[in-house]
């Protein structure tokens, strides 16, 4: 039914996608994967005639129901497209929040498409709208209709989007990362309405995203891209068990997952390592024997804690007029007690909002209002972020990044101080230890990729050997692959340098790859710690399950 | 509701803080008042006299009260250099009162020029700005350099220009023929029209080239998008969803020219010899007359100010995402 | 010739050099040299037009023009440059911080900017002026006082936004002194923002002093000024135009002349 034959799309002679060949059928959703600069989107957005005009088509062409819709050579047909859009073809786009206009009640919307391809009356559309809204699971329907963007949940959000799409019941469905922006239980719910939309209006689906597991469970067919072309396409599950080619085994070996087998990481420390021979450089680690408590004290005394945490509350004022009283103190968390022991990882998770990111900044000092113990050992915890492009400054280069915290150091405390060539030799050490040349020493961070940024972000963090880091979804921002890597050398580094890692993230299948124990927070609470495999195969409590099970 | 009464408090205080300030600043002012009303040669008796007759005796702050409840009243005290005749010197409401309409029609006539020029050609422009071709770039680019020009004229000059131009080749009106309100209306306005438009052009090319930027970071939006994806043509993603969108920051805009119109006024008032507050302030400066600068710093103060409140009103109830929280 | 850091050279930039380069020549020449005296009186060459031997004609004196213009022009752009560099290095300081602060310096910074901001330049000014007496450094004092809050305005909401950023949270964390943070870690990344807010503070600058002139305050003969040319042409308008037009054109000149460079420098860095 859509047919992309041969196409090839260039920006200012630039090809971004080539030669790309796809094929949907009705009742079919075909998932389309791909790491950040694939060409998956501008793939999409051409199909749907919503490519920038200055997009050349320098092959290949585009059917639908085999009507030519775009050729090579030819400019975008906006007439020609306007037929089509919204009636019978339709898109879901990555962020709803700014995908709708923040203007209007969402109801109106909706109501757009209506009005622009049908003549129905006024209340006609109301009730259309309405019915809609209902069919996309939406409840409060009323209330909803007359809402502003800005009033609604993520979630409630992309069913109203998803509702603008279905509305004229069209042929296709783009969805590009429709759940990207959204958490992990509510990116559920949203794959499944999709499905459902699917099986009971037979159209065509094209999903489009960088998460494999998520085409995995409900698209029929995936096609796999790289660098603007198609690598490999089929069957979904023949894509998974048998994959052709090597970029495709890459891409499902990098990605973090619970099908795939533990191997724990953290080594006993005071005690000779013996590392599994020939085990993988980066997870090649011996087998922790006996089974630590949850939480709490250490049953084996050689595990030494680097952070003890005793009932820590944490509190935090909003509102900053001083003229008028205003500023409310609320409770982040509660209660908090658990310890961090040395050369551990320990995975922090939970929902957006639970508390996770006020629980590590009260650990690093960075929030004074707090009530209990924070307790940690001499050397300052440092912290890793998830935006490599924000994290380091753009004004220096690499070596001043990577000397300053030695300079700080020396400031604080003069035994510490380092001569500038101890200095420039410490810092060379540490870029050849994040696995980067020489070469970059005198380069900007604006010349660096994103996965090279992280790999310096990690080495400023650890060039003053600090016991403790916290990583705040240090690998969330980046493709699969470079993903992988940055795991392999956060795990790397910790056995040679016997760190700990507090590792918050939102995806289950990283802190499951990277964690030896888990905390679960949910709104300002630990519910529960424990080791990875016990919490994902017997979880205490429910909520547990729920947001463990949830991918 | 709430925060419009907060903002209301602060307006309040802010008012009083500036009047405070403005009275305290000519407190400071170096050479006695006395001195400069009588001349060196009077003698201390009448020196004495007239600072009794000036309260200038009295505290600071009973000085501050008098005077700011004069203002509060309507009677600000008087002029130490205009007499009204020979026994008493002109109440300062008197000598403002038949100025201030001059200055306040020649502000909105500009106003109202910028408004209705500077919208249509602002979204003119952004349509040009946005479409492809060689037509549509270079009229982009032309205006640019046009408004670019436009903004470096300082607006004395732009007066002088306006002079020459309509007055003099064009003999469109009379420079310095003034007609006053009181006697003819229309010709009053119709002389108006071109130091407003002296003071309104800069701002027009402002205004035009703010929103024709506006419009362009919204039309880069993601809903933008969306509406085409919707198969919206390109008039009514213009009209129905950027324009409303791109003019909200335009009001904050707006709000911030009046306070340049304010200025540009004093100014254009000397170019073109109209008897408002512009020019009284002007010569009240060179004189020193400090009991009329007082008053008109005061009343400038309290338009703009009460200008930003108004916008910033307006503002939160135009914006639903403000709005409705 | 060379590129700007690294940038692209572009129309805007040539054009905006090109201009302000020979208004900065003629004005730093003016200052110690001018083709004609500028106070010489002919009454024999009263009102002539734009010739060869006088460019831009003579005034109701005899006097060349284009000296006096030279001269106003070495007035206006010191003047310009001295309150600049008075009112933006306040800024710097009083917006780092406030911006990086916060507490009560902020709050009161922010109300008396505030209070100030939306209010004509000029008309305060005058204010300032007509306390502090007229002369020539009473401008550069008052223009530079005046101008301080939209600097600080600026300089406040960057060290603010940046404030939270990931690498200076991480700068804390470190335990690098405050001060350098804000002057070794924050203020390069402020440059750019920073600079166009003083070139766009010149051209104020120029206009609110040759508007003050032309009012008759401020700077005082014998010392030049565009803005009093303008008032003294302004009654000649009739017979000799070119009285008025040859300083206003120049201050035209060198406005439009940096606004196009400033313009040339920002696609330059952002395209």
């Amino acid at each position: 039914m859509v047919k992309i034959e041969n196409l090839s799309v260039a920006f200012d002679g630039t090809e971004v996608v080539k030669n790309v060949n796809l094929e949907l059928k009705d009742g079919e959703i075909l998932g389309v994967v791909g790491e950040s600069g694939s060409g998956k989107s501008v793939t999409a957005l051409t199909l749907m005639g919503l490519v920038a005009e200055t997009a050349e088509i320098t092959s290949g062409r585009i059917l639908f129901d085999n009507v030519v819709l775009r050729e090579a050579g030819k400019p975008l047909d906006k007439a020609l497209y306007r037929k089509y859009q919204g009636a019978e073809m339709s898109m879901v786009f990555q962020e709803p929040m700014t995908s709708l206009n923040p203007t209007q009640r969402v109801g109106r919307q909706v109501e757009e498409m209506l009005r622009l391809h049908t003549d129905f009356t006024k209340e006609e559309i109301r009730a259309k709208v309405l019915e809609t809204f209902e069919a996309v699971g939406l409840r409060d329907i009323e209330k909803v209709y007359d809402s502003y963007p800005h009033q609604l949940s993520g979630g409630m959000r992309q069913r109203v989007m998803i509702a603008m799409a279905i509305i004229l019941h069209p042929d296709l469905v783009v969805a590009d990362e429709p759940t990207t922006a959204l958490d992990v239980t509510i990116q559920n719910q949203i794959i499944e309405l999709l499905r459902e939309i699917n099986t009971r209006e037979q159209n065509a689906m094209l999903f489009i995203t960088h998460d494999l597991n998520l085409a995995r469970r409900i698209c029929h067919r995936i096609a796999v891209m790289k660098d603007g072309r198609v690598v490999e396409q089929g069957k979904t599950e023949d894509i998974f068990q048998h994959p052709r080619e090597v970029y495709t085994k890459n891409l499902i070996e990098a990605v973090p997952s619970r099908m795939k087998r533990r191997v724990s990481v953290m080594r006993k420390p005071m005690q000779g390592s013996v590392s599994g021979g020939g085990a993988e450089a980066a997870t090649g680690a011996e087998m922790t024997a006996g089974a630590k408590n949850a939480g709490g004290t250490a049953a084996d005394e050689s595990l030494t804690s680097v952070l003890q945490v005793r009932n820590l509350s944490v509190f935090y004022q909003d509102g900053s007029n001083s003229l008028f009283a205003g500023k409310r103190r609320h409770c982040v968390v509660e209660g908090a007690n658990f310890d961090i022991y040395r050369g551990e990882s320990l995975g922090l998770v939970g929902e957006s909002g639970c508390g996770k990111t006020s629980l590590s900044k009260a650990i690093l000092g960075m929030n004074s209002d707090i009530t209990g113990k924070v307790v940690h050992g001499s050397i300052r915890p440092q912290m890793i972020f998830q935006d490599p492009y924000s994290s380091l400054n753009p004004t220096k280069t690499i070596g001043w990044l990577l000397q300053e915290p030695l300079r700080a150091a020396g400031k604080l405390d003069k035994s510490l101080a380092m001569t500038k060539g101890d200095m420039e030799a410490a810092a060379f050490d540490m870029l050849h230890r994040v696995g980067m040349e020489d070469k970059y020493f005198h380069r900007k961070p604006s010349q660096l990729s994103g996965g090279q940024r992280q790999r310096i972000s990690i080495g400023q963090a650890l060039i003053t050997r600090p016991g403790l880091i916290v990583a705040d979804e240090p690998v969330s921002a980046l493709d699969v692959t470079i993903q992988a890597q940055i795991m392999e050398l956060m795990q790397k580094l910790q056995q040679e340098m016997g760190l700990s890692y507090l590792f918050i993230s939102h995806d289950i299948n990283v802190v499951y790859k990277m964690c030896d124990r888990i905390m679960v927070m949910k709104e300002g609470k630990i519910m529960e710690i424990g080791e990875t495999e016990e919490l994902f195969r017997h979880p205490a409590q429910e909520y547990t399950k729920q947001l463990l099970g949830a991918s | 509701m709430k925060y419009f009464i907060k903002k209301l408090i602060t307006l309040i205080m802010t008012l009083f803080l500036v009047s405070v300030a403005a009275f305290l600043a000519f407190q400071i002012i170096p050479g006695d008042v006395v001195t400069s009303i009588l001349g060196t040669e009077a003698t201390p008796e009448r020196e004495e006299q007239l600072r009794e007759e000036l309260g200038l005796n009295k505290p600071p702050v009973v000085r501050y009260f008098n005077w700011a409840g004069g203002v509060l009243r309507g009677d600000p005290g008087r002029s130490y250099r205009y007499s009204k005749n020979m026994n008493e010197m002109m109440p300062v409401a008197e000598l403002i009162g038949d100025k201030l309409p001059v200055t306040l029609w020649l502000a909105a006539v500009a106003l109202v020029l910028i408004i209705l020029v500077s919208v249509p050609l602002g979204v003119l422009w952004a349509r040009s700005a946005s479409r492809s071709g060689r037509a549509a770039h270079f009229l982009d680019a032309a205006l640019g350099v046009v408004t670019q020009t436009t903004m470096a004229i300082p607006s004395f000059f732009l007066g002088i220009l306006v002079t020459y131009l309509f007055g003099i080749l064009f003999k469109l009106f009379t420079p310095g023929g003034y007609i006053s309100y009181q006697e003819n209306f229309a010709g009053f306005l119709g002389y108006l029209l071109f130091p407003a438009l002296s003071i309104a052009l800069p701002k027009i090319a402002m205004t035009a080239r703010f929103l024709r930027n506006s419009m362009l970071t919204e039309l880069k939006s993601d809903y933008v998008r969306t509406a085409y994806s919707k198969g919206c043509t390109r008039r009514r993603v213009m009209y129905g969803h950027v324009l409303r969108n791109a003019l909200m920051p335009v009001v904050t805009f707006l709000g911030m020219i009046i306070a340049e119109i304010v200025a540009g006024s004093i100014v254009i008032e000397q170019v073109f010899g109209l008897p408002g507050i512009g020019r009284l302030l002007i010569s009240s400066i060179n004189t020193r007359d400090f009991p009329v600068v007082e008053i008109l710093i005061l009343y400038i103060t309290f338009v703009v100010i009460f200008v930003y409140f108004l916008v910033d009103i307006l503002y939160r109830v135009i914006d639903p995402r403000i709005s409705e929280k | 010739m060379k590129k700007t850091n690294g940038g692209k050279w572009n129309k805007y930039l040539v054009a905006g050099l090109l201009m302000t380069g020979l208004a900065v020549l003629l004005g730093i020449v003016g200052f110690f040299w001018t083709p004609y005296s500028t106070t010489a009186m002919s009454a024999s060459e009263k009102f002539v037009g734009p010739s060869l031997y006088h460019l831009f004609g003579t005034d109701n004196f005899g006097r060349d023009i284009f000296s006096r213009v030279m001269q106003g022009l070495s007035t206006t752009i010191v003047i310009g440059s001295l309150v600049v560099l008075f009112s933006a290095s306040i800024g710097i300081l009083l917006g780092a911080l406030t911006g990086y602060f916060g507490g009560i310096l902020d709050e009161i910074v922010m109300r008396i900017t505030d209070a100030v901001n939306g209010f004509p330049s000029i008309l305060l000014a005058l204010v300032l002026i007509s306390i502090l007496g007229n002369g020539k450094q009473n401008v550069i004092l008052a223009l530079g006082i005046v101008f301080v809050p939209s600097y600080v305005r600026i300089v406040r909401s960057e060290f603010i936004r940046l404030r939270d950023a990931d690498y200076i949270k991480r700068a804390r964390l470190m335990g690098v002194s405050r001060m350098r943070i804000l002057f070794v870690h924050i203020l390069p990344n402020i440059f750019s923002v920073f600079w166009v807010s003083v070139m766009i503070g010149f051209n104020n600058a120029i206009l609110a002093e040759s508007g003050m002139s032309y009012l008759g305050i401020g700077v005082q003969p014998p010392d030049a000024s565009l803005g009093k040319m303008l008032s003294d042409a302004q009654g000649y308008l009739q017979t000799a135009p070119w009285y008025a037009l040859a300083p206003g054109l120049t201050i035209v000149w060198v406005v439009l002349g940096f606004s196009l460079f400033s313009e040339g420098i920002r696609r330059s860095q952002y395209g």
